[in-house]
């Protein structure tokens, strides 16, 4: 006990050391908060506020009604935009042509061809053009309707089905947007953060020798291998951990219940989220240092390993793709745990069973990792890399 | 036979929207606890919200005695860890059920809702909680039936079918289970909204229990001291309104010059006899016969009144009343087919106990002296009201409400039932109080976005009169519809 002490005591000194190496360990834990905040603030702007959109009329003195209406969504004449926007709504050139004879058709009930041009495949025009086709429908949908009440129909009637959508998500879900980045980045975290202290304490120790040193003295390799896993994955719980308080913080910047939504995790489901993401920490630090002492070199371990945090980025995504997921993706490391972090987020019971064998998984997956390196380490090829 | 409970209710009253139907599709439960609060649906909304029932006696002085189910809703809030008050709502009619209201206050409360609960709770005598409904498996042809043919026969059949006290299911009654709602939720205090008759029930919360509201909303209020069931006045007033925004409005002007001659035109051709033709049924198309007469024409402008969506039509209604053509009165007949969720039972049990008593052989007098109902919104009440069941209404209940809670007062200047000037009546004795008047609303003032916002920033401050109430003026007068075809 005192070795494994003495040797992870070394082994943070070196990792603290390196003030610039800890700081982009660390930097996962701090940047990500900011980017949830960034990233929600935009696109909440994006569903929710309406900007003035610019739009080129011809014809407009012909349908007041319709430019007022158009007016109220806040879609103006290009006449109006203000001088520094007047570039790019010169761009994005969205024009409405409204016929002449538009009062003639109206009142005579036939139908009034109103023009939209624009470029429909520009993401800039995206939202414009939604948004002047959404006014377009719904003036024209009221006037059918009262075309038809002063005629004595019922207007119910178009409307034979009416939809009703019930959907079983709980209240207290938290907003998707927030919750879907923060368990990417939680898990990105849990892999990179380590990273660089891994590559460093491994193949980086092997080039200044250190390693050497360090086999030759009385140890056990399992106990080195212990305490340069214990170090890299400290440092990658830190950064998680700071990741989770600050971004219960940031939020609280985000107004979004714009969006119907909210986001908030109480001691609980923080305390769950550790509970799943610390076994895989020393899971991720286990397979970098296995990957790191199999490389040649430094430069060859930083690539190898870089590979690696694809991981992390990858299989969230293939597990949101795939609908019907067979059940052992529930158990293995990042599926499982990724799929656990939903539910936390939804506000769901966790599902103690699958929490418990994705964690056994993801521990027994560990000790294999650490206990084949530190064998591998009684060998000399490893320290000569010749592996 | 139920059929004229329809053109009853055309008569009627405070409604909270003229525009609302529901019906709510929650399972109800047996009621072996008292409380029940569980996850629910209920239509018109698509996330989850909570259902539940409590028991409470049916008569507060036997407390051991029957016993009926409350049934009520909680929207839970968007951000609940600000722990804000919540806001319960007070349903009009009387008779309007809270719950039914739920999908309609879900999106016009939406912002209050982001960081307030709000509860809704069925009335005694509506909804689920013991509703007071009469039979209505036949649906009767609306465009037959005419006001005037009332029987007296209809009411003493529905009466027949009413089991329980019926003394029981008044005003304070109703209070009282508001407040037990309240208790069993864990709430210390909430804010009350009331629009409509949800105003005089808000009233007589404040007289009740005051120490349970923080803070209180009156929207279109019905005043202890002025009777419901006097419209003239109110609708002749509402009704010059649009005249005169008609005249103002250059389109509306060009299109319809004489409008209050017309007006008057068709009144004087009904009176001499209903107009009855035969038209396709609106909604069926089968040929059907239709009756005018003057009552079912006023009635139906009248219901227009309430609304900014609705008045727009009514020139045009008229205009073509005028020229024969009585298809869009049709329309806006088949637009209130389904009824208003009104539950009528309650409505006249209300109405004709704490009420009718009150208006002298004067008042009625006085108020049918107006240039557009006459006393066509007194007969409803004259007809029932003899009728119907009696029970003692105590002497508090008239005394005028003094709380001293901050309160909003909101009257929308063109409201046809509940004008400015009984908004004044309330604010005369409540000591924190502001009434605001909307020159451009109707009959609630808190169906625009811009009376949300006001409600909303008042439960926020506590302070009715320091409100931005900037957006009312932007609000627009009505866009008359000048066409057959729309407006240009």
């Amino acid at each position: 006990m005192i070795q494994f002490k003495a040797l992870l005591i070394k082994e943070l000194r070196e990792a603290f050391r390196d003030k610039r190496a800890l700081m982009v360990a660390l930097s996962m834990g701090l940047l990500a908060p900011i980017m949830i905040m960034v990233i929600s603030k935009t696109m909440i702007k994006e569903i929710v506020d309406n900007p003035p959109i610019y739009v080129q009329f011809t014809g407009a003195e012909f349908a007041p009604k319709l430019i007022e209406k158009f007016a109220v969504n806040n879609i103006l004449q290009f006449a109006n935009v203000p001088e520094d926007e007047k570039y790019a709504w010169q761009e994005r050139n969205i024009e409405v042509d409204i016929p002449k004879d538009f009062a003639e058709k109206m009142l005579a009930g036939k139908a009034i061809d109103v023009v939209l041009r624009a470029d429909f495949g520009k993401k800039a025009s995206s939202s414009p053009i939604r948004r002047v086709k959404e006014v377009v429908r719904e003036y024209s949908l009221a006037i059918g309707y009262k075309r038809l009440l002063v005629r004595g129909v019922d207007i119910n009637l178009l409307q034979p089905i009416v939809l009703q959508e019930q959907d079983t998500a709980l209240p207290t879900s938290n907003a998707v947007m927030v919750s879907m980045f923060l368990g990417i980045y939680l898990l990105m975290g849990a892999f990179v953060s380590g990273l660089s202290i891994a590559i460093d304490s491994s193949a980086g120790e092997r080039e200044r020798n250190v390693l050497e040193m360090l086999l030759c003295q009385p140890v056990s390799t399992l106990k080195i291998v212990l305490a340069k896993m214990t170090c890299a994955s400290a440092i990658s719980v830190l950064s998680i951990v700071i990741m989770l308080v600050l971004t219960t913080v940031s939020v609280g910047f985000i107004d979004l219940t714009k969006i119907g939504a909210t986001f908030s995790l109480n001691a609980f489901s923080i305390a769950a989220l550790l509970l799943l993401l610390i076994p895989l920490c020393f899971f991720a630090t286990a397979l970098q240092l296995f990957f790191s002492f199999q490389a040649k070199s430094f430069k060859e371990a930083q690539s190898t390993v870089s590979m690696l945090i694809m991981l992390p980025a990858m299989v969230p995504f293939a597990i949101m793709m795939i609908d019907d997921k067979p059940e052992w993706v529930n158990w293995l490391p990042i599926s499982g745990q990724s799929m656990l972090m939903e539910d936390v987020f939804k506000g769901l019971p966790v599902d103690w069973a699958v929490l418990a064998s994705t964690t056994a998984i993801t521990v027994a997956m560990t000790v294999a990792l650490v206990l084949a390196l530190a064998h591998k380490l009684k060998s000399e090829k490893v320290v000569m890399s010749l592996s | 036979m139920n059929i004229k409970w329809q053109s009853l209710l055309a008569l009627s009253l405070l409604s909270f929207s003229s525009l609302l139907l529901a019906d709510n599709n929650d399972t109800q439960k047996n009621n072996k606890e008292i409380l029940t609060l569980e996850n629910c649906h209920l239509k018109g909304i698509k996330s989850q919200v909570q259902c539940g029932t409590l028991q409470v006696p049916e008569n507060y002085s036997l407390p051991d005695g029957e016993t009926i189910t409350v049934n009520f809703a909680v929207l839970p809030a968007i951000d609940s860890s600000q722990n804000k008050t919540p806001l319960m709502f007070l349903a009009g009619g009387p008779g309007q059920a809270s719950v039914e209201l739920a999908a309609h206050i879900f999106s016009t409360f939406a912002e209050i809702k982001k960081s307030h609960d709000i509860i809704l709770v069925d009335q005694r005598g509506t909804g689920k909680s013991h509703p007071l409904a009469c039979d209505e498996n036949e649906v009767s042809n609306a465009y037959e039936i005419i006001p005037e043919d009332f029987s007296p026969q209809e009411i003493k059949d529905c009466i027949a079918q009413f089991t329980g006290d019926l003394s029981q299911y008044n005003s304070e009654n109703a209070i009282r289970d508001f407040d037990a709602v309240r208790v069993a939720l864990g709430h210390d205090k909430i804010n009350i909204y009331g629009g409509s008759y949800g105003t005089r029930a808000a009233l007589v919360y404040m007289r009740l229990f005051p120490n349970a509201l923080k803070s209180v909303v009156l929207d279109s209020v019905g005043p202890i001291e002025v009777p419901i069931g006097t419209f003239g006045q109110s609708s002749a007033r509402s009704f010059n309104l649009l005249l005169d925004n008609c005249q103002q409005d250059e389109s509306c002007n060009t299109a319809y010059p004489s409008l209050k001659d017309d007006f008057k035109a068709v009144i004087t051709r009904l009176e001499q006899a209903p107009v009855n033709i035969k038209i396709a049924h609106p909604r069926l198309g089968t040929k059907t016969d239709f009756v005018l007469s003057r009552s079912k024409f006023i009635s139906n402008l009248r219901m227009q009144l309430y609304s900014m969506q609705t008045r727009p039509l009514v020139p045009l209604v008229i205009h073509q009343a005028f020229l024969g053509n009585y298809q869009p009165m049709v329309g806006l007949i088949a637009m209130s087919e389904g009824g208003m969720g009104m539950y009528v039972g309650l409505t006249l049990n209300v109405v004709c106990n704490e009420d009718f008593p009150k208006i002298t052989t004067e008042m009625f007098a006085g108020d049918a002296d107006n240039t557009f109902g006459g006393n066509d919104s007194h007969s409803a009440w004259l007809q029932a009201c003899p009728l119907w069941p009696k029970y003692a209404v105590s002497e508090d209940f008239y005394q005028s409400v003094t709380a001293n809670i901050p309160t909003l007062i909101l009257s929308g200047n063109l409201d046809p039932v509940t004008p400015p000037s009984n908004g004044d009546e309330s604010a005369k004795t409540l000591p924190n109080n502001h009434h605001i008047v909307s020159k451009n609303s109707a009959h609630i003032v808190a169906s625009t976005p811009c009376g949300i916002e006001i409600v909303n920033e008042f439960i926020e401050t506590l302070d009715p009169k320091n409100l931005d109430e900037s957006c009312l003026a932007e609000l627009k007068s009505e866009t008359f519809m000048t066409h057959l075809n729309g407006n240009l």
